[in-house]
């Protein structure tokens, strides 16, 4: 038996197979026994595509380690797939370890012989070490039984087996995850996930076994769209309004559950632009209020978030950012809307973008955005991304904040996002900010210019004064903003400079290649906009400086990150890292770039 | 003993100077806007007038009481964020021909639809005035505007039978230079508990000034009820037809519709869910939990 620290394994099953639903099972079985993981479904933007296609392709994508993790790492050592199609698509991906082993269920041999052939024939050329199984007689009659469904508790039995873990906890987080299922197609489930247990020994396949290493202290397990809405209800708003929208409906669907037990409204809008009109409107009336979406839906609520600037209305939308141009890729991971949400709606309409890292920040990130929103009454866009937002992973319980009215923002929190405090008093375009119900108060607000008393106005000293203090409001976020975030040599030969989810690859990254030898250092931003003030001279510390983002770039267009810190700070970053794949960046493919990057940079 | 509250005045409700062009019917509708403030004695900063883009969208800004200039075709999101926020303010939301039916149609339709409580007031000139002299969604098939000019192509969109279509619970029609059938229609559409909707003939005498003849008023034709609808006004329009019209009956006003935008009164009326209150009664019915639990079912 090996003992393992850190490993990467999937489940692939055709979609609506309940390969998900295992894969959950296990992670919790993992947690419970002391283990950290990180969990990255894959889902295929349909809901039930064709069975036995490539279109079909789902599944659940587990990182093992007795250290925390926060990313899905480079390549799987362990693949159980259902059939040869799906194991042929992912093999496009090449995410697959050299050394994997893949274990295929054969069951459809018969059927599809020469595919299966052909199939085989690749990964076997590729060097992986295909071991075929098969479903038992007697689960296959199971599973008859239960039309067709009950295949994942047989992998799971499969996957408990290799993975060494205690099938009682198992059996225990099976019954409670179908609690509602009667008790005797519950009990049929059990039995698979036993039989494919007892199969698995008859493999004669190496084990493997993971050390408990994690504390005693109280452990969360949360996916970022579930850490996001507790945060929402933790930083106090009282009014989500929400339209649906791949990869951000969660967040409206884990709300319309919690939201109410906590004083709160959920609200389903129209579209998508009535959301955040709704926002403002509640906004207007002295309730904080939020709206989440994703690159489409920002598209289309970008002229509301000039009238929050305009009107002096503050506002918060979370960008739960996918794949893009257009309709993209739904359910794949990109950093794609930095320049949306920084430059989004027309005209000069400042605002303030905060980036998230990982779920932690997910749960924090409302309330520093809410804490901006109020204090300078502007938009405020968090950006979290598909990633981000869908996996999940075990972490140390969070600290509550029970935020009521913004100066109750606790300092933890700010630093988390490498910020103090804004001063206790912002000025406004507008003197006059009360709420309807202040007696005495009343007052206009407008998408026109308006001078300080509030009313219309169109002359050019207005105007150029309005402009001036909208801009004075970003300006003090960006006095306000600490020196970000950073790794391994504080000078050198290259600066590796990201922002939201890749942190930890550049964390990952970084340690390697200074374990190699390489004079790297690591930089990671949360607030993208505005940009810290001291960038320049923390750039000036390395001969080299790159950015890292899961965007597009090329030798003849930077990447949107690379853009926006060069014209900020001159200094010549270049897009080294960049990826548009949909799928997350791989520690190793930093490491490589870094490495040939300096050999052909760096005299050695 | 508490200070007594000063009676609120058609003066206190004033606030920048209208802009709007001689002889325009937003003036009329703004002060017959204030008249039914005076006459309820409404609190100013417990009332929010909200509107979108277009010659009407500038009421907010010539009251004073709270308000909200907001983006073309975009009141209603505005309005209804401000009803979930304070179900107890008092929210008018100020509309034109192209606002409601063309940009904000999708606005319109689901505000009807979920009968949150506010009075809607389409301005209905049947044509874009600010953008000057375009064909709008009501612009009478012919008319040649600026868009259009050998004459506007299509039928015009009948806003009572859109309303009445999508199940809105109040539906009235009046008209600016009807005084006292305005401000009593806005009495009726205010004191009903849901979404209120009041089409208002408007006069554009810049760009569409044959849309309604306000000097003569034998086109028109009122509804009356005297339990549910608004009287006749006799004075403002002496030579009108008066109907008696049941606005409980809907096949009967589907019937009456067919004479818009000729036939003024209540058209409609219906007690129905109210989306606010729903959501109320809904978020009572949750027990109420501490944030201290809150990530209790999360732990592993």
């Amino acid at each position: 038996m090996a003992e393992i620290k850190d490993f990467r394994f999937e489940l692939l099953m055709d979609a609506g197979n309940g390969a998900q639903k295992a894969g959950d099972i296990l992670v919790k079985t993992f947690a419970k026994a002391g283990v950290y993981v990180f969990i990255e479904p894959i889902i295929p933007a349909e809901i039930s595509p064709p069975k036995r296609t490539p279109h079909s392709l789902s599944g659940a994508v587990i990182r093992v380690s007795s250290d925390e993790i926060s990313n899905i790492g480079s390549y799987s050592q362990f693949v159980l797939v259902e059939h040869e199609i799906l194991l042929d698509r992912r093999c496009d991906d090449l995410e697959f370890d050299k050394d994997a082993v893949i274990l295929m269920d054969f069951g459809n041999e018969r059927r599809a012989k020469e595919a299966y052939e052909n199939v085989s024939k690749r990964v076997l050329d590729a060097g992986l070490n295909l071991v075929p199984f098969s479903i038992n007689d007697d689960s296959e009659a199971i599973i008859k039984e239960l039309n067709g469904n009950g295949k994942n508790m047989y992998y799971l039995g499969l996957l408990s087996y290799f993975f060494t873990v205690d099938t009682s906890i198992v059996e225990i987080i099976i019954r409670e995850t179908f609690k509602k299922l009667p008790a005797e197609k519950l009990e049929k489930n059990i039995n698979l996930f036993h039989n494919g247990y007892s199969y698995a020994s008859s493999l004669k396949q190496d084990r493997y076994e993971f050390p408990s290493l994690i504390d005693e202290s109280e452990k969360v397990l949360l996916d970022g769209n579930t850490a996001m809405s507790l945060g929402i209800i933790d930083s106090g708003f009282k009014l989500f309004a929400g339209y649906p929208i791949t990869p951000a409906s969660t967040i409206m669907h884990n709300l319309a559950r919690l939201l109410p037990a906590y004083g709160g409204t959920l609200h389903q809008a129209e579209d998508e632009i009535s959301a955040i009109g709704t926002v403002i409107g509640s906004y207007f009336s002295g309730v904080p209020a939020i709206t989440a979406t994703s690159g489409p839906g920002l598209s289309l609520k970008q002229e509301f978030i000039g009238l929050s600037v305009s009107a002096e209305i503050p506002c918060v939308v979370i960008n739960v950012q996918r794949g893009g141009p257009s309709t993209g890729l739904p359910t794949r991971t990109e950093q794609t809307d930095l320049f949306s949400a920084a430059f989004g709606s027309h005209g000069d309409s400042p605002k303030v973008v905060i980036s998230v890292a990982n779920v932690e920040d997910c749960f924090y990130v409302p309330h520093v955005a809410r804490y901006i929103a109020e204090k300078c009454r502007l938009p405020v866009i968090i950006l979290s991304d598909y990633m981000t937002s869908s996996s999940y992973r075990v972490l140390d319980k969070l600290t509550l904040n029970k935020m009521d009215d913004i100066e109750t923002i606790q300092d933890f929190v700010l630093d988390r996002f490498f910020m103090k405090r804004l001063p206790d008093t912002i000025e406004m375009v507008k003197g006059n900010q009360d709420t309807p119900g202040q007696t005495g108060g009343m007052r206009r607000v407008t998408g026109l210019n308006t001078n300080e008393d509030g009313f219309v106005e169109y002359s050019s000293v207005s105007n150029q004064r309005s402009h001036e203090i909208r801009n004075q409001k970003v300006h003090h976020v960006k006095d306000a903003l600490l020196e970000p975030e950073s790794f391994g040599s504080q000078d050198g030969d290259i600066l590796i400079v990201g922002w939201g989810s890749t942190r930890s690859v550049i964390e990952e990254s970084v340690q390697k290649l200074s374990e190699k030898g390489l004079s790297v250092g690591g930089c990671h931003l949360k607030i993208v906009y505005p940009l810290a003030p001291m960038l320049k001279e923390v750039f000036s510390r390395y001969k080299f400086v790159v950015s890292i983002e899961v965007a597009y770039g090329d030798s003849m267009k930077y990447t949107p990150f690379a853009t926006l810190l060069r014209s900020e700070t001159l200094v010549d970053v270049r897009g080294l890292i960049a990826q548009a794949t949909g799928r997350p960046l791989k520690p190793v493919q930093v490491v490589e770039k870094v490495e040939s990057f300096l050999k052909e940079n760096v005299n050695a | 003993m508490p200070e007594e509250k000063k009676a609120l005045s058609m003066k206190d409700l004033k606030s920048s100077d209208p802009r709007w062009c001689t002889g325009c019917g937003d003036y009329t509708i703004l002060v017959g806007l204030r008249k039914f403030m005076v006459n309820n004695q409404l609190e100013r900063e417990n009332t929010v007038n909200v509107s979108g883009i277009g010659c009407s969208g500038r009421i907010p800004h010539y009251m004073n009481t709270y308000g909200i200039h907001s983006l073309h075709g975009r009141s209603v999101p505005v309005a209804l964020g401000i009803v979930l926020a304070r179900p107890d303010l008092n929210v008018f939301v100020h509309s034109g021909d192209g606002d409601s039916l063309s940009i904000g149609g999708n606005h319109l339709m689901h505000g009807i639809k979920k009968n949150f409580n506010c009075v809607y007031l389409l301005f209905d000139n049947q044509i874009y005035g600010l953008t000057k002299n375009q064909t709008s969604p009501t612009t009478r098939k012919g008319l040649p505007t600026q868009s259009q000019p050998s004459g506007s192509m299509l039928e015009p969109i009948n806003p009572i039978h859109f309303a009445l279509g999508l199940g809105a619970s109040f539906i009235a029609s009046t008209a600016d230079w009807l005084g006292t059938h305005f401000v009593d229609t806005l009495d009726k559409a205010f004191k009903h508990n849901g979404f209120s909707f009041v089409h208002v003939a408007q006069r554009c005498p810049k760009f569409n000034p044959a849309a309604w003849d306000f000097q003569e008023s034998s086109w028109i034709t009122f509804l009356t009820d005297e339990t549910h609808g608004v009287a006749n006004d006799a004075k403002g329009a002496p030579d009108a037809k008066v109907l008696a019209h049941n606005p409980l009956d809907f096949d009967e006003a589907m019937k009456k519709a067919n004479g818009v935008p000729d036939i003024f009164g209540v058209f409609y009326k219906e007690d129905k869910a109210v989306y606010n209150d729903l959501l109320i009664q809904q978020n009572d019915s949750v027990e109420q939990k501490s944030r201290d639990s809150l990530l209790d079912s999360f732990i592993i």
